[in-house]
């Protein structure tokens, strides 16, 4: 029976050439992300393992809260006391103070060295200890002394050209300085960057004043005796340091870490299982047509051996031999793939700026096994119901005459999908204005899809009649187009819902943008009164130092600066963002409705809340609010205001930038709101502004127009991946349209030699299977832009509160979207065509 | 030598009198099937003419050559070597294109099964060539055809509604439609029972005597043959006999001579 499988799989080389394809490209995107998603989870245990690898126990400040919270780690200084302490305690062998902060390096020309997707651009202390360094370690040069020597990492230094010996300025939140660069670094395993940051080496005492304040450590780093495990030395450690500070592991501080950043691309393993799950989803409706196809092909050929004797189960599992062999040959070439898929991937976020720490891609086995169950399994079960039904035709039925009637599609079928498409919109809604949690939303937009799926059947004829009105132009054959495409309306959708799923996904999140980025720019109008913006030069840094505020503030023909902090820490017990913005100005810069209060109420101790906030905690003026921050503990705010208009600034709580300080240490600014003098020309100001930049080029000066570029460049480039992921979907799409219409003119063999016999021509016979393609690839893409505008809609409405007031369905581009579609129909077709115009027409219409 | 018997060559019949009128040539038209050793000569010199207005049946055992003949005839096939003359037109050397439109145009269609296209309702099935055309039907016409074949009240239902005889009829108001030169049936009446075969075959009749069409159909059945004006004999892929205004007793009484 195995080589009556093999070579019936061989005699038909198109259809697996389809198949093996189709499996293989869903088997290849479920391997691509798994290995992605594993080689940056391995990036980022690496890039905190190797600092912290010498490092056995770490000596910081208590902390209300730790970063498995999601919200901000920065923890208060320790005092440079307790190393002291610490030397003397039984079993360190080593002991020093690290400090780190932001250090941003500027090139040979001052121009600022800037990192993809938001990468850290960090400096640290290097302690002269080697074993405390972990696995940094020195390529070139030698460590830094002093105040003015720095070493930099290998990767900043070739890729900016930076000489050993060469000076360099480097930003930090204080004063800009001028360091020598003494020495490269590297991170073993020839590795020359942490996982895409910058990083800057200082001196101990030199770190202490460019990125703390003297005296203080941000922690104290422990190397234990041989012999003296991590946690007896964080025992022993804690006996003796003060109250308020805590030892830990070197093990638990390296997890805590990863832990915290993990969470933060968690979304982005996310994204790529939906992907991956889309694919595979697609792919089995594919392999379910095809087997159809199979089946339909040898369904004569099955019943004379049903009819000779064959056992229903021998038949059954003949077929589904076919399924497993097929199942682990494509799974095991879609795995090959995979990686390069994975390759792609990170180029393409690379190109899109959304750059993750990597490192040489790793296949785990664990993502190999996962790929080959799934594509095996799926093509398995996909088999299944074509090979049952084959078994089940009686003998003689499959030998009679008889062309494949369509079943209608039933009653039951419409309320069930129906319903469950409602219940699925309802929990969406619920979830967006609900307060249901986001888990729900995920749910009730899977029951939606499933359940308009399970419908799709039913609008596939009222669908193509709309779709095909034009077609009546095109005569007889895309009449009969129209006709064919309607005929078995659950294979139509099937074929068509590949394409519907990708449509809604990139249609729902390009309305979602869309709306996104023409709010902003009513935002800018709206809220602010600014003339000018001042911004980070990388749209992902975290922000630009304080010093380029004051530098702005000198220019002539400025009027007010405004600046802008941000930051995350406990309100009224639980995590939240909060904006810092300047009392002495905001009232003036910013237009947020501040229906009670004032922001120059803020003084030492003030919050302005949001409306939303107020009411939810049944707040009003004077109210106190308690909060905590990891730096400085609790602290209790008293409400000074109320804002109405979020936007701007989107958050609950907004306090001073001094403030800010105060409670968190030194900040960055995330923005500045800049006003020019009554009747001074904003154009020539800016040249001014731009000019006094020139030595913070972590900053730069932008007007509307060029503020609402780069904050909202970023939705572009989201929606650009987002984009090229469904390509790929669409790609197994059309495959899937190719293997429906080859098993269509296959079926219709002898209505196609009908036709040619009473005269329709081999173009018009071409003709009737484009448009039949075109149709089936619009119900899945108009059916897809519908559902997706709605959704779109949907999520921009409920962010109404957050200042999206504007919504804007990006009509040129969903029409762009269709014409893809309808043209990829048409291409997928150019295979069936050829084959149906092909048909002999005597074999046709001749009964033998 | 293969006779060339046309019915020109018989003094006294009706064909004589229009002998000028052929509606289809066919002259030393030889089919071979196969190649090397294992060829098959399914037509081997075959000359006729058919006269227009005239109903022909063509008759003969399995593997005489009969269908092959009037696929060839049809445009339905392309002969190993020979002519066919529709009118004045010589369609084997047309592309498949100008014979397909020709086809279309000017010929009709009867086969044994599978006539008609399973989504379309009978009203739509007998415009189709017309439709395939991009010209429209001429109504009366239809509506007349219609009557003839006695279709009305049933022109909404799609083949699968209709019996055996009601799709046959279909078809042969569908080939009727486009008033073609010439109607091929290829055993129009084979899968149909008596009652059926004879009303279809009824029906042919009256559109040879009243519109003049002209017919040509293949035909195993010696009852069926006698409603022809004229049957040409196959055996061997060579016309062996004819007959005139034939009756079913003398055509069986043909055949068996043609099976010794």
């Amino acid at each position: 029976m195995l080589t009556a499988t093999l070579r019936g799989m061989l005699a038909h080389k198109l259809r697996l050439l389809l198949t093996t394809s189709s499996i293989a490209l869903g088997v290849a995107l479920l391997a691509g992300t798994l290995i992605l998603t594993n080689t940056m989870g391995i990036a980022f245990d690496m890039l905190f393992g190797k600092i912290s690898s010498g490092t056995d126990a770490v000596v910081r400040t208590h902390a209300p809260y730790t970063s498995s919270e999601g919200v901000g780690t920065d923890r208060g200084p320790i005092s440079a006391d307790v190393l002291d302490q610490v030397r003397g305690v039984d079993g360190v062998r080593a002991a020093a103070g690290s400090v780190s902060g932001y250090a941003l390096l500027t090139d040979n020309d001052g121009r600022a060295i800037t990192t993809n997707g938001g990468a850290p651009t960090n400096g640290y202390s290097m302690p002269a200890d080697e074993a405390l360094r972990g696995q940094v370690e020195l390529l070139s040069g030698h460590e830094p002394h002093g105040a003015h020597e720095v070493a930099i990492d290998a990767t900043s230094a070739e890729d900016h050209d930076i000489a050993l010996g060469s000076t360099i300025k480097v930003l930090f939140q204080g004063p800009t300085q001028e360091f020598t660069v003494v020495g490269t670094v590297g991170y073993g395993d020839g590795i020359k960057d942490l996982g895409g940051t910058t990083s800057a080496y200082f001196d101990t005492a030199t770190a202490q004043q460019v990125l703390g304040s003297p005296g203080e450590f941000d922690a104290i780093d422990v190397s234990a005796d041989p012999g003296v495990s991590q946690q007896e030395l964080a025992d022993r450690l804690s006996e003796v340091i003060p109250a308020g500070t805590e030892a830990v592991t070197g093990a638990a501080v390296a997890q805590e870490n990863a832990d915290a950043t993990k969470a933060n691309f968690k979304i982005v393993g996310i994204l790529f299982g939906i992907f991956a799950a889309i694919a595979l989803f697609v792919g089995s409706f594919i392999i379910w047509n095809t087997f159809t196809m199979t089946v339909t092909q040898r369904s004569r050929e099955i019943a004379l051996l049903r009819a000779l004797g064959a056992r229903r189960r021998q038949v059954l599992g003949n077929l589904l031999l076919e399924a497993l062999v097929l199942g682990l040959a494509a799974s095991a070439a879609g795995i090959g793939l995979g990686v390069l898929v994975a390759k792609g991937l990170k180029m393409l976020m690379d190109g899109v700026g959304l750059a993750l720490p990597f490192t040489a891609l790793q296949v785990p086995s664990s993502a190999i096994w996962a790929s080959l169950l799934v594509g095996t399994g799926v093509t398995v079960v996909a088999a299944l119901v074509p090979a049952r039904r084959a078994t089940k035709v009686l003998p003689i039925e499959a030998l009679r005459e008889s062309t494949p009637g369509a079943e209608r599609p039933s009653v039951v079928r419409a309320v069930v999908g129906i319903v469950v498409a409602a219940a699925g919109a309802g929990a969406m809604l619920w979830s967006l204005y609900g307060g249901a949690s986001f888990k729900v939303f995920g749910l009730g937009l899977l029951a939606l899809m499933i359940g308009v799926l399970v419908t799709l059947p039913l609008a596939v004829r009222p669908l193509a009649a709309a779709i095909a009105a034009p077609l009546k132009l095109r005569g007889m054959p895309g009449e009969l187009a129209r006709q064919n495409a309607t005929r078995n309306p659950r294979r139509t959708s099937a074929t068509a819902a590949a394409l519907m799923i990708g449509l809604t996904l990139v249609v729902s999140m390009g309305v979602f943008a869309s709306s996104l980025k023409t709010s902003f720019g009513d935002v800018l109008d709206d809220r602010t009164d600014a003339d000018l913006y001042v911004a980070t030069t990388s749209t992902q840094a975290p922000g630009f130092s304080p010093a380029a505020v004051e530098a702005v503030k000198a220019v002539d023909g400025v009027a007010e600066v405004s600046a802008n902090g941000w930051g995350e820490a406990r309100f009224a017990g639980g995590p939240s963002s909060y904006s810092a913005v300047d009392p002495s100005n905001a009232d003036d810069v910013m237009n947020l409705d501040v229906s009670q209060g004032s922001f120059a109420d803020l003084g030492k101790d003030g919050v302005v809340v949001s409306r939303s906030a107020a009411t939810a905690h049944g707040w009003t003026l004077g109210d106190t609010v308690p909060a905590q921050f990891a730096q400085s503990g609790d602290h209790t705010l008293r409400i000074v205001g109320v804002y109405d208009a979020k936007g701007w600034i989107g958050d609950d709580y907004v306090i001073s930038v001094a403030e800010q300080n105060a409670f968190a240490g030194a900040q960055l600014v995330s923005s500045a709101l800049v006003t020019v003098d009554q009747g001074a020309d904003v154009g020539q100001v800016q040249d001014a502004i731009d000019a006094a930049l020139a030595d913070h080029p972590d900053a730069q000066v932008l007007d509307k127009e060029g503020y609402q570029k780069v904050a909202t460049g970023f939705i572009d480039g989201l929606l650009t991946f987002v984009t090229v992921m469904l390509a790929l979907a669409v790609v197994i799409a059309l495959l899937g349209i190719v293997n429906t219409l080859a098993l269509s003119v296959f079926e219709r063999t002898r209505e196609l030699g009908l036709l040619r016999a009473v005269g329709m021509t081999r173009g018009q016979v071409r003709a009737m299977v484009r448009w039949e393609s075109a149709v089936i690839s619009l119900i899945g893409a108009v059916s897809g832009a519908v559902l997706g505008t709605g959704i779109g809609l949907a999520l921009s409405q409920v962010l109404k509160d957050e200042g999206i007031k504007s919504v804007s369905v990006p009509v040129a581009q969903i029409v762009v979207y269709l014409a893809v579609a309808a043209a990829a129909g048409v291409l997928a077709a150019v295979g069936p065509a050829r084959s149906a115009a092909k048909v002999d027409v005597l074999k046709a219409v001749v009964t033998d | 030598m293969t006779p060339t018997i046309t019915a020109t060559t018989i003094p006294g019949h009706p064909g004589a009198a229009v002998g000028a009128s052929i509606a289809a040539r066919a002259e030393h038209l030889t089919k071979v099937y196969g190649v090397g050793e294992a060829t098959v000569a399914a037509l081997d010199d075959v000359s006729v003419e058919l006269d227009r207005g005239r109903f022909t049946a063509i008759m003969g055992p399995s593997g005489s050559g009969k269908s092959t003949l009037l696929h060839l005839l049809a445009g339905l096939d392309r002969p190993t070597s020979g002519t066919v003359h529709l009118g004045d037109t010589e369609i084997t050397s047309l592309r498949d294109k100008a014979l397909t439109t020709l086809r279309r145009d000017r010929i009709g269609f009867i086969f044994q099964s599978f006539n008609l296209l399973p989504t379309m309702t009978a009203a739509e099935n007998i415009v189709l060539p017309m439709k395939i055309a991009g010209r429209k039907p001429d109504p009366h016409w239809v509506a007349s055809i219609v009557e003839t074949v006695g279709l009305a009240g049933r022109l909404g239902h799609r083949p699968s509604e209709l019996s055996g005889g009601q799709q046959q009829r279909v078809a042969a108001a569908r080939a009727l439609a486009s008033r073609p030169e010439i109607v091929f049936a290829d055993e129009p009446t084979g899968a149909l029972d008596s009652r059926s075969g004879t009303e279809l075959l009824r029906f042919l009749r009256t559109a040879v005597d009243d519109l003049g069409q002209t017919v040509v159909m293949v035909t195993h059945d010696p009852a069926a043959a006698c409603y022809a004006d004229r049957v040409l004999f196959l055996a061997d892929g060579h016309v062996v006999d004819e007959m005139f205004a034939p009756s079913a007793d003398a055509v069986l009484d043909q055949l068996k001579h043609l099976g010794d």
